[in-house]
């Protein structure tokens, strides 16, 4: 776990600062890494909240890049299937790219009994929690001071620029990227930012029928 | 801190924990479709490149704000520059140092 921890810093911070550079206090900014605790959509929902969006238009965004925690958490499941209900809320709360990618690597090599893999589990997300609690903090509060001219908000589509090029393992995620990134060029104009959810949409049909037709 | 804020802030809360815990709760309950797994691997390409459009293409950046308009948005330009960036090292930091730079440096070449 710990060799993954310094990633998520410069990421931490930016989650941090860039509400702020949209006129929210450090404590709104904080309120995203406390209740969703997921740093992509808590990017994408302060970004869309500052454009005006509309309430299902940032729900829909926020669900769609968090879809990916419904294929971790059905990787987990079964690992955690006899703890109580508490835990398995708190565990569902603190599943973060990082954790899932310790425990799905560690769980089946190693013969531990539930208490252990919980207490793994536990570790591993504490320390991640803490750490990005304390960054979007710190985040925020460099974020009140820095003027506005740095434009840092700017950096968020350039994170999302980062982490979607990153996505593009195969021909098939490329056609997906470029028919969502045309589709929702396409749609720019579009009222409640519908051009994104179209976008999305889209780009994930592309990349199915792309890979249909390619096998 | 607005109320509508907090609602949505404490929607979009639900709505992760929802999908964080949709398996491990319900793992006895469900199975995901053949095509709904296939799907969810194209979800991150496809919706981050539509998000990224809006942040490039459209609103005003604090520079404008602070100093004026320019002839040409030098948010594309950056965006473009970053993305280069991203082929040549495969690093998220240096991708944001080269998008941000070029961001000032497009602007103030208009000024």
């Amino acid at each position: 776990m710990v060799p993954l921890l310094p990633g998520i810093i410069p990421f931490g911070l930016i989650a941090g600062f860039t509400p702020v550079s949209f006129g929210y206090t450090w404590l709104d900014s904080w309120m995203g890494s406390l209740l969703m605790f997921a740093g992509a959509s808590q990017l994408a929902a302060y970004q869309l909240m500052n454009e005006d969006a509309s309430i299902w238009v940032i729900l829909l965004t926020v669900a769609a890049i968090n879809l990916r925690y419904v294929l971790y958490s059905a990787s987990i499941a079964p690992h955690l299937a006899d703890a109580n209900r508490t835990t398995r809320l708190l565990a569902g709360y603190g599943l973060t790219d990082q954790i899932y990618a310790v425990c799905h690597r560690d769980y089946p090599i190693h013969n531990w009994n539930l208490n252990e893999r919980i207490a793994y589990y536990t570790g591993g997300t504490l320390l991640l929690w803490g750490l990005w609690q304390a960054c979007t903090v710190v985040g925020a509060f460099v974020g009140q001071v820095i003027p506005v001219f740095w434009s840092l908000e700017f950096m968020i589509p350039l994170t999302f620029l980062a982490l979607a090029l990153n996505t593009l393992k195969t021909r098939a995620h490329q056609v997906a990227a470029i028919t969502g990134a045309m589709v929702s060029f396409a749609g720019l104009e579009l009222p409640y930012n519908l051009g994104l959810i179209l976008g999305g949409l889209a780009g994930i049909l592309a990349g199915v029928l792309f890979r249909r037709v390619n096998q | 801190m607005t109320q509508e804020f907090i609602i949505i802030v404490a929607l979009a809360g639900f709505v992760t924990l929802a999908l964080k815990s949709a398996f491990i709760e319900g793992q006895h309950y469900f199975t995901l479709p053949k095509w709904f797994v296939d799907a969810l691997e194209f979800v991150p390409p496809a919706v981050l490149c539509a998000l990224i459009i809006p942040g490039i293409f459209k609103g005003e950046v604090g520079l404008i704000a602070a100093f004026g308009a320019v002839p040409i948005d030098p948010k594309p330009i950056a965006a473009a520059i970053a993305a280069l960036a991203f082929f040549m090292t495969k690093k998220t930091i240096p991708t944001l140092t080269a998008g941000m730079a070029s961001l000032y440096l497009v602007y103030w070449l208009q000024i």
